[in-house]
């Protein structure tokens, strides 16, 4: 039951990682990104394609990969989601899967559509309360914690995160103080972008790598943010764990409806607490 | 200052206002007065650039702004005061002042001094949630943090509304001290403080300005107000 508590927390890290990025978007944009999956995808295989030219250095290929999407979300940001800003949702919707589904098959076409695995970067399993885990999971659970801590400083004492802050409550009154919105909403789009192909990357080794990688997983990165609150950097956080747990725990029991039960919890979360937007 | 010619606004095909026009001098402070639905937030949101006027022209120091982003027609030096005191809740009183006083670069300190200089009493409120204030504080904490980085026009909606009448005159002393220094275009129900502190005043129904009072005895007199209702 240990191994899969830290399994849980492990996904739960994940998922946060990947969840703040889409939350702070759909907090202060009320726009549903589905391109969010796609950068996450677009992590995990550029993890893939520079491991080798980075001597198989997990950390610099991370952080290459991090600053490698900066301009391919900037460019999404620019032409795609900026022009979407007041607009009906459902355009947002149709308008970022459609980025998605030209992004797969690009995917398709460069690296192919084959699984690729990945070997855990770490290697070395820890015995804790006499059950074998592996080091690079606890290392995932940390490294959410320290960017759920960042986060939380970053808005609470820089002026960008007072502004975005401001911004999730009140877009008008932070515009016609003379703020120009947009430019703090693409950091925002942008440091989640980051966020979203680091989660892909700490995934990689986990799972297999994949065109697809995104989509479920994007999906479930939705019900974290709805039942952790849009723009709500703790309670994407809270919900992010708990819905790893209930993953885990499910699949222990019943592995085919470790992904529904998430959406079952999501679904009880609504009809007691529903979505403002 | 500003001049507001034959201003006709629309939400979709339901017009809204139907050749507005009004003019506010240096240091003038004015009112817009009249019941629910006749259109005086749309005319303000219009100038402060939330809306765009279908035809006629906003002029502010001889610059035509119809059409201009809020964030720039803020940079010259216009601010709007929402209704419904909306306080950014969720951030201290101090960082409301300091989000406010980062796109004019006015030092934190001088702001903090500013809002101070109006309402003395907000200093010991400056550490708490501004979601936490009064209804009154926030609406001084609105206009404080409007007053940051020497703006020349004001326009304020609905400061009164529902407040009771003890933190109305609180209200009332922020407006006094700012009477003359700076132009003011405020829209009110409230006619007692119309008739005490406005220059000029337009009384509208139904999207249209039906009177324009420039006189002292017509302004303060409030059966003559009602009359426009």
């Amino acid at each position: 039951m240990i191994n899969t508590i830290a399994y849980g927390l492990t996904i739960g890290g994940i998922l946060y990682i990947i969840s703040i990025g889409l939350s702070l978007t759909f907090g202060t944009m009320r726009i549903v990104n589905f391109a969010h999956g796609l950068i996450y995808t677009i992590g995990a295989y550029l993890l893939i394609t520079t491991l080798p030219i980075f001597k198989n250095n997990f950390i610099i290929g991370a952080l290459f990969t991090v600053l490698a999407v900066i301009p391919i979300s900037y460019v999404i940001e620019r032409f795609i989601i900026r022009k979407l800003y007041g607009v009906s949702i459902d355009y947002a919707i149709i308008a970022t899967y459609a980025v998605v589904l030209i992004g797969i098959d690009l995917i398709k076409w460069i690296w192919g559509a084959s699984p690729i695995p990945l070997s855990d970067p770490i290697g070395i399993d820890i015995t804790l309360f006499s059950v074998t885990i592996p080091l690079y999971r606890l290392m995932i659970i940390v490294l959410s914690l320290i960017i759920f801590v960042t986060l939380t400083i970053f808005f609470k004492k820089t002026m960008i995160g007072k502004i975005v802050i401001a911004a999730l409550e009140d877009k008008d009154a932070v515009r016609s103080l003379g703020i120009n919105v947009d430019k703090y909403f693409s950091y925002v789009f942008i440091i989640g972008s980051c966020l979203a192909a680091l989660g892909g990357v700490l995934y990689a080794p986990i799972t297999s790598v994949h065109p697809y990688m995104g989509m479920m997983v994007l999906l479930i990165s939705f019900a974290v943010v709805l039942v952790g609150g849009l723009g709500n950097i703790k309670g994407t956080f809270v919900s992010a764990f708990i819905l790893g747990l209930v993953m885990a725990i499910t699949g222990r029991f019943w592995g085919p409806a470790a992904e529904t039960m998430v959406f079952i919890v999501m679904g009880i979360v609504l009809i007691f607490k529903p979505i403002e937007v | 200052m500003l001049s507001v010619e034959n201003l006709n606004v629309s939400y979709g095909h339901a017009k809204v206002l139907h050749d507005v026009s009004l003019k506010v001098s240096n240091g003038e402070m004015v009112f817009i007065a009249g019941r629910n639905g006749a259109g005086k937030t749309t005319l303000l949101k219009t100038i402060a650039g939330f809306l765009k006027p279908d035809t006629g022209s906003v002029i502010f120091e001889d610059k035509k702004i119809n059409g201009m982003l809020p964030e720039k027609v803020a940079h010259l030096g216009i601010r709007y005061v929402f209704q419904d005191k909306r306080v950014f809740s969720n951030l201290t009183v101090k960082e409301n002042l300091e989000i406010a006083a980062y796109p004019v670069k006015e030092n934190i300190k001088d702001a903090i001094d500013k809002v101070i200089g109006i309402y003395p009493k907000i200093e010991k409120f400056l550490n708490m949630r501004a979601g936490s204030l009064s209804g009154g504080q926030r609406q001084i904490l609105l206009i404080g943090r409007a007053l940051i980085g020497k703006p020349k026009l004001l326009l304020i909606d609905e400061p009164t509304e529902g407040l009771a009448a003890g933190t109305i005159n609180d209200i009332l002393n922020v407006l006094v001290k700012m009477k003359g220094n700076i132009s003011l275009v405020i829209v009110e129900q409230n006619l007692s403080v119309v008739g005490m502190l406005a220059d000029r005043v337009y009384m509208m129904k139904e999207g249209k300005i039906l009177k324009e009072m420039t006189e002292k005895d017509e302004i303060t007199n409030k059966e003559n107000l009602e009359k426009y209702l």
